[in-house]
């Protein structure tokens, strides 16, 4: 439960972390790369809830979600699908590694590719076209065209890391791959 | 890299507005929101800004948070009010290309963009005007009533606050991390984007090391002292409904009824 708390803090203190990129206004974030990692150390369960209660502090008025935005705005607003998006992601990456032991790198970057970014978009994008008032294909290309390589990349450096982490966390009683989540 | 360490939306003060008990705010506000989506009128799109605007003066709040809110969203707006114009069928007004202006295209397209700002400013009324702790105390007591089909509301609510003091010490964290990594000459800020991705694993890996950290250090410490939530823990700030609360609440109800209703 505590895990899962912190959890949440770091996505909120990873929301802040940006590469700009050169071709796109939009700069690729931690958060994704926070919902997949969430899914993946805490399990289905109570990565969904890590990611929910990040949402629920965003509500609540903190800039907690990327580029600062926060409260109701950024997530009943034209780009809150994202924002849903994340607990149901994290719960899809969370099911799709096994539980109690470190995932190999290649489940690893399908896991995160279909939470991660699937899940996401798949929530996303449908939202943005319903509350911009935009066709499907219109949304796609505003929505999820730009995001598409940094998602990659943020999934690629995921499957990376979630092997190492995973051992490194281990000795720890209160989760490490375990699915508890404590 | 980082933005500095940030503080709440919140703008504290003592309006009535302010004072207003956590729950009726929330309530109040999706009822807004939900007339929002329910009404497509400029008259009912004029009279819900009206009220904005009333309780935004009765708030005392300055004008400049209106649009430090709307920023970040401007982009949306525009792409949305230009989409809805060239993208409706209607009455052509102009036509430039494969681009046509038609009567119907401009109507939808600012009623949509007035539709995207007041619902901004609607909800960033509720934060500029909330504190995050008293809008966690309203949530949590909002879900009680759902603990019985299994929604833990008070262990939410203590999740939220124990993440929300967290926040500022992992920031602290992750700088200090960059810091310590740069100083064994790890790169954040150069190279093409997949070696940017590479070299974010040094920052990483340690990060989340230390969150568990802290949490396992949490959980003695709670334990020690023998935390238990939920049934029969006392408040410090218990929230009481007054008669005000209750009047506020069923003024702004019969309010938006009437203007979903009407428009």
């Amino acid at each position: 439960m505590l895990l899962t708390a912190l959890m949440a803090g770091l996505t909120a203190a990873m929301a802040l972390l940006r590469i700009p990129l050169p071709w796109t206004p939009v700069p690729v974030t931690g958060q994704t790369l926070a919902v997949i990692l969430a899914g993946a150390l805490l399990g289905p369960r109570w990565g969904a809830l890590s990611q929910a209660i990040y949402v629920a502090m965003g509500l609540a008025g903190l800039p907690v979600f990327a580029g600062g935005q926060a409260g109701l705005p950024a997530v009943l607003g034209p780009t809150g699908g994202y924002i849903w998006g994340f607990p149901a992601g994290a719960w899809v990456v969370g099911r799709l590694l096994p539980p109690r032991q470190a995932p190999g790198w290649a489940r690893a970057f399908l896991a995160s590719l279909a939470g991660g970014v699937g899940v996401v978009y798949l929530l996303g994008v449908p939202w943005l076209a319903l509350e911009a008032g935009l066709g499907l294909k219109q949304a796609l290309i505003a929505g999820a065209v730009p995001f598409l390589p940094g998602d990659l990349l943020k999934c690629l450096a995921a499957s990376a890391i979630l092997p190492r982490l995973c051992r490194i966390l281990h000795p720890f009683r209160s989760a490490g791959c375990t699915g508890e989540g404590g | 890299m980082l933005e500095g360490i940030t503080i709440g939306q919140y703008v504290p003060g003592d309006s009535p507005v302010h004072t207003l008990d956590p729950r009726v705010k929330l309530v109040a506000t999706v009822v807004l929101i939900t007339v929002l989506f329910l009404i497509n009128s400029f008259a009912g799109y004029g009279l819900i800004a009206a009220f904005l605007v009333g309780v935004f003066a009765v708030a005392r709040l300055p004008v400049r948070y209106v649009w430090r809110g709307l920023r970040p969203l401007l982009f949306i707006v525009l792409l949305t009010v230009v989409l809805n114009m060239l993208m409706t069928p209607g009455q052509v007004w102009a036509k430039w290309g494969p681009f046509t202006i038609t009567d119907a295209g401009v109507i939808r397209g600012s009623q949509m963009g007035l539709r995207l700002i007041l619902l901004v400013v609607a909800t960033s009324l509720l934060t500029l005007a909330t504190s995050p702790i008293s809008l966690t105390d309203g949530i949590e007591s909002l879900l009680r009533p759902f603990r019985r089909v299994g929604v833990p509301a008070h262990e939410l609510a203590m999740m939220m606050t124990i993440a929300l003091r967290f926040i500022p010490t992992l920031l602290e964290e992750t700088d200090k991390i960059i810091k310590a990594q740069m100083a064994r000459g790890a790169d954040f800020e150069s190279g093409n984007l997949l070696r940017r991705a590479r070299n974010m694993i040094p920052l990483l890996v340690p990060l989340f090391l230390s969150a568990f950290r802290r949490a396992d250090e949490l959980a003695t410490a709670m334990e020690s002292r023998c935390y238990r939530g939920g049934e029969g823990r006392t408040r410090l700030r218990a929230l009481v409904l007054t008669r005000r609360d209750v009047a506020v609440l069923s003024a702004v109800v019969v309010f938006s009824v009437a203007v979903a209703v009407i428009f």
